[in-house]
Order: C-alpha cells, then structure tokens, then sequence
C-alpha cells in the first residue's frame, strides 16, 4: 500500500466526504487550547485545526466516554435490563502519532479476552487517521525516549504529513486503502514528494532530542529500585490529589459505576464514568480500610502505573511522553522530572544497601 | 397507599431562599416527587403542623442562639435530616460576619436599630443538631437535591462526591483557569455542581465545601507562587469555608468532620 498525496486545498473537500459517510471527529481551538469535537456541519469544517500542538484530552474520549451508559433497567427484574452497546461508524481525523500509540495500549487492556464491549464495538466502528508532528510543543513532553514519535506498527488507517502544499498520506490498513480510494481526491506520492518526505523526517528527528538520561529499556527497573524512595513524599507535599494528570492522560482508562435510580427507586440507569487513582476515594473499600490513604502512595502508584505495570501487563507503553499531565497539573508536578530524578533516587539506594551489607557482615 | 407515603419537610434559617427555589426549579421532576412523597411542611407555612417526618431538609446557616431550640425540635421530630445548601452545611457566606466581627456587621446592616436584632457568630446546622447528609452548594445544583431525594425514597446512602472540582472540570475539558492567569478554588473544593462556574469563566469558591481531605500546604504553596499574599489565600479559604480552621498549620488531618 504506497503512499499517496492528497492537496492541502482539498482537505475540506476530504473532511466533508468523511461527514457523508461518518460521524468526523478533528482537533479544534478551544479557547487557547485545543480540543477534539464532533465537526457537525459542512460549514463547521473550517474550524478543523491540523496543526493544532495538542489537545487537553486525548482522543480515547470518543472510545472511553467519560461518562457512559452501560445498563438500563426498568425495575429489579433483570428481565427488564437492556444494554445499550452500539456505536456509530466514526472517523478520528488527526490524531498525533503518540495517541495512536496510546490507543494502542488501552486497546490492548480494553479489547484482551475478555473484551469490554462497549470499548470494543466503539473501537471496531472506529477509523483512525493520524497527522505527523514536527516536534515537541512544550517542555514536559519526551516521545523521543517513549518511541512514539513515529505511529505505531498497526491500528490506524491513514497517517498524514504535512508538506506544505500537500499532505504525504501514508496507509496502514486496508480500510484506508478503501478510504482513500472512494474519496477520489488522492493521487499516487512521486519521488519529489518521497524526498520531501525524508526532509521533513529529518528536520522532525532534530527537533525531538531524548530527555532521560538512560535508555527507557531500564525505566521498569528503575522504578521498583525507587520504590522507597523519599522523592515521593517530596513531590506529594505539593500535589492536590486532584486527577487532572489520569483524567488528561491518554492511556488511563479506570472508571467507577454507578446506579442512577428514577424516583419509583426501582427504576434507572447504570454509568460509568472515568476514576482517577489520585483522589483519596479510589481505594477506599467498604468498612472505610484504604489500600493507598497517602497522597505519596496514590502519586507514586500514578507513576508506577505509567513507568513499569502497564508496559509489564500490556507489552505497550504505560506512557507515551505526551507531556499532558505535567501541562494541566496546576502544581506544576512533572512526570519527566521524575523520571530524570529516578536514575540518581536508584543509585542511592543502592549504594544504601551495599553499605547495609558490609555493615552486616 | 397514600397515607404510607414517606412525608418530608423544609425549614428556614438564615440564607437566602435560593436552595428552596432550586428545589422549585426541578420542573421535570417536581409531580414525580409529590407523587412519591408527602410534603408536610414547607418553609413554615403552618408552625408545628407536623407531629413527625421521615426527613427533614434545613436550609440556612444557624446565626441565633434562639434557633437553637426550633433546631433540636426539628431533629427530635425528624427521622433523617438532610442540610440544605452552603449556608445550613458550612454557615456559607454568612461566616464572613464572624471575621468582621458581630457588631460592626450589625451597624453596616440595620444601621441605628442595629439593637433591635439578635445575632451570633454564623455556624453550620450541624454545630446545634446531628446532620445526617448534606446537599452542598450556593445554590444547591438540582441534580445533588434529586440524589438524595431518590437515595432515601430506595433506603440507601445518597453518593455525594469527595473529590475536587478539577476533576469535573477536566471531563467538560475546561481550559484550566491557571492556564489563562487566573486562580481557583477547584483543587480543593467538592465536586457535584459539574464544575459550574469554570465552565462559564468563573472561577471556583468552594462554594460546596472543601473535600474531605483537602491539601492546604500545597494551596499555600501554589497560591503564593502564583502571587497571592497569605491574606489573598485565607480571604479565598474564607469565603464560604471559614468555619474550617484553615489558617492553622497545615495538615491532612480531615478538616470535615463527618
Ligand atoms: S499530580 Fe498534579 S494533576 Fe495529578 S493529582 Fe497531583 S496535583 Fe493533581
Ligand atoms: S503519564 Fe503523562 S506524559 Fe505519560 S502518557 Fe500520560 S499524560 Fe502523557
Ligand atoms: S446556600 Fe446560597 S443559595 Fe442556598 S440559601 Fe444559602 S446563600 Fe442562598
Ligand atoms: S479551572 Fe479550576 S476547577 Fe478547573 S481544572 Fe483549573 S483549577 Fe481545577
Ligand atoms: S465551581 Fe466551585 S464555586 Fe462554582 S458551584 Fe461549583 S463548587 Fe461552587
């Protein structure tokens, strides 16, 4: 499936063909920041942004709702449940190569055996179109140590690049063969567009420098040697167990359920709704025992979550250096300055416990 | 049936009605409710009509030592009591006099006939009778008032959030108020109200109250660096949480006692 080219002036062209077919989401301004939203009208393709930096939420929005209906049901008789799994066949028009990665992992939490439905019916109804970076856009974010500042193997449809007067449109699905073959508006990438391609690549590499100082390889390691580490109460001093950095990130996916009841208290709905392991409620278990009742345990298990056990249960990165956490946390805490203080936080403990050792001995 | 029907009732201290009108508000809502319940008393149209109710909502903040008594009447005769609103949860706006001190605010209200009033120190409901739930806000968002209508008509706990507005907030993906140079109550204050005033460009005053566990320290610490003086932050704390001891020395200790 070779590359194709699609003119910068027959986007709209594109987008509004896309409407024709499915419901369009695309990036957005929203205020001085940007978001992904439903594109309703023809006219509203205008507002479409691809070169937006970043959205405050990420795209798993459409495919983890934050608030959805998992059962209705008319009375205490289950014979009267009825659960609304459904999706509507849906586009999402430029997504960063890192949400593409970070779909990846929730893909693979939310569609292993056994699958959660309502996920996967949304993620089946779902083609992905993604649109390339340049760099970074602020200085939380390191992709180049996460490796995803190229898309993913698989699990897209189509990847745009932007070449100025053209968008280089690579495919990787044959639904986006399909797609770009019915559009009609997409001709067949020529060497000069190849090497302009490999230009932009290579300005691109320049701009996205790593910034841990060690190799992610050794990341899961590091973190369980920090595990007692004191930084944790150090950065939790300053931090509102608020979930804004779960609530932003795109490879979060905990939710809470709840019963709504109608007023004959008989009758109602059951939603879920996304959860965050930062507020002190998440743990909590009946009988009022909390599994992890300090903010430095709930802030590092956040960490740890990101670090080593998704990678670990998944084989896909728990983080992708998207940087929004550390962008929305309004104690400035930041994911990358822990990493970066890790290396060293190992390196004493370990020195402690050889000097614990001798001591013994 | 209809005598078997759970009866409630409303009660008025001091505050501005407006949790009552948000209860009037619930339009869709207001013949299901009459339908499942019977309403005995509302806003003392008849004193003492009632011998007994299942649950009883109080709205306003406890500002005369005189309320005391109407107070531990209610409670006596009441099954559950629910605290209606900011002013009856936390004393709400009305603490503020208690800073100004009684008598200055006396003089600025009722001028020369100032003596002819009585009045205390502002205090939540709960500092004269046991509360059992609260609906917290300035006003009350309708959908909490629903919630807790709805949990005790099933005989459950009625779910009302313990978490901070910033997370409603980030799930109407609000551009953050800090992002734009501005401050906000959100990280501390409780959620329920669908982070109202950030979603229409204000910003939050903790008008629901403080979350159980609240992080002071880092409100000093993040507020100071955002360049508020230590009178800036407690004047933001006190607004409508100033029954809560904030100007100690921080803890984590929680501040609500439930
Ligand atoms: S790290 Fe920041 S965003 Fe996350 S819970 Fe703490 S204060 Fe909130
Ligand atoms: S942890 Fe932070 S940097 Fe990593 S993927 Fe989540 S939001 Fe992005
Ligand atoms: S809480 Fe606010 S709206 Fe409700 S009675 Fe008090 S002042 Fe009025
Ligand atoms: S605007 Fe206020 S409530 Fe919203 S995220 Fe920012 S601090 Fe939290
Ligand atoms: S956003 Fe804050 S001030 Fe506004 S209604 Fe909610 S709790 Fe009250």
């Amino acid at each position: 499936m070779l590359p194709q080219i699609l003119p910068k002036d027959k986007l709209a062209d594109f987008a509004r063909f896309l409407m024709g077919e499915y419901r369009l989401a695309a990036p957005v301004a929203k205020g001085h920041q940007f978001a992904f939203e439903f594109i309703e009208t023809p006219e509203d393709v205008g507002r479409i942004r691809m070169d937006y930096d970043i959205t405050i939420l990420p795209p798993k929005k459409f495919l983890h709702p934050m608030y959805e209906e998992l059962l209705r049901f008319g009375g205490r008789d289950p014979a009267t449940g009825e659960a609304p799994i459904q999706a509507e066949p849906t586009v999402i028009l430029g997504a960063h190569p890192y949400d593409l990665h970070a779909i990846a992992t929730t893909d693979a939490a939310m569609r292993a055996e056994p699958a959660d439905p309502y996920y996967a019916t949304k993620r089946d109804a779902t083609l992905l179109i993604g649109i390339n970076i340049r760099g970074y856009v602020n200085d939380e974010q390191f992709m180049a140590d996460m490796r995803t500042t190229e898309p993913p193997e698989g699990g897209w449809d189509l990847f745009m690049t932007d070449l100025g007067d053209r968008y280089y449109v690579e495919v990787g699905s044959d639904a986006g063969s399909k797609l770009h073959q019915a559009a009609g508006m997409f001709t067949q990438a020529a060497g000069d567009d190849h090497k302009a391609k490999q230009a932009f690549d290579n300005e691109k590499a320049s701009n996205l420098p790593k910034r841990l100082p060690y190799d992610t390889r050794y990341l899961p390691e590091l973190m369980s040697e920090s595990y007692d580490s004191l930084l944790w109460d150090a950065v939790a001093r300053r931090c509102f167990s608020c979930g804004t950095c779960t609530n932003v990130c795109p490879t979060c996916y905990c939710f809470d359920v709840q019963d709504k009841l109608n007023l004959d208290a008989a009758s109602g709905v059951r939603r879920r709704q996304w959860d965050s392991c930062q507020l002190h409620t998440f743990a909590e278990v009946a009988g009022g025992e909390n599994f992890r009742e300090h903010r430095s345990s709930r802030l590092r298990h956040r960490m740890f979550r990101k670090g080593k056990f998704i990678y670990e249960q998944t084989g896909k990165p728990g983080c992708v250096g998207c940087g929004r956490c550390s962008v929305h946390c309004v104690a400035d805490i930041s994911i990358l300055e822990a990493y970066q203080q890790i290396a060293d936080e190992a390196a004493v403990s370990a020195m402690e416990i050889a000097a614990a050792r001798e001591e013994s001995q | 049936m209809a005598e078997s029907k759970p009866t409630i009732s409303f009660h008025d201290f001091t505050s501005c009605e407006g949790c009552q009108l948000q209860v009037l508000n619930c339009e869709d809502e207001l013949l299901d409710i009459l339908g499942a319940v019977d309403i005995v008393e509302f806003r003392e149209a008849i004193d003492d009509k009632a011998d007994s109710y299942d649950v009883a909502f109080i709205e306003g903040a406890f500002t005369r030592e005189s309320d005391r008594k109407r107070l531990e009447t209610i409670r006596s005769k009441a099954g559950i009591v629910v605290a209606l609103g900011a002013c009856a949860c936390t004393g709400g706006l009305n603490v503020l006099k208690n800073f100004r001190g009684l008598e200055k605010s006396m003089k600025t209200v009722y001028g020369d006939s100032a003596d002819w009033y009585e009045t205390s120190q502002a205090l939540p409901v709960e500092a004269a009778i046991k509360v059992d739930y609260k609906v917290h806000g300035c006003p009350i968002p309708r959908q909490e008032f629903l919630e807790v209508v709805t949990s005790l008509l099933a005989g459950r706990t009625p779910r009302i959030p313990d978490h901070p507005v910033c997370v409603e907030c980030k799930l109407r993906e609000n551009e953050c108020l800090y992002h734009k140079s501005q401050y906000c109550m959100g990280p501390l204050a409780r959620a329920g109200c669908d982070a109202w005033c950030p979603s229409y460009g204000g910003r939050c005053y903790a008008c629901r109250g403080l979350i159980s566990d609240p992080n002071n320290q880092a409100a000093f610490d993040v507020l100071e660096e955002f360049g508020l003086t230590i009178d800036d932050v407690l004047t933001e704390f006190r607004l409508f949480n100033g029954v809560y001891d904030v100007s100690q020395p921080p803890t984590e200790a929680r501040v609500e006692k439930q």
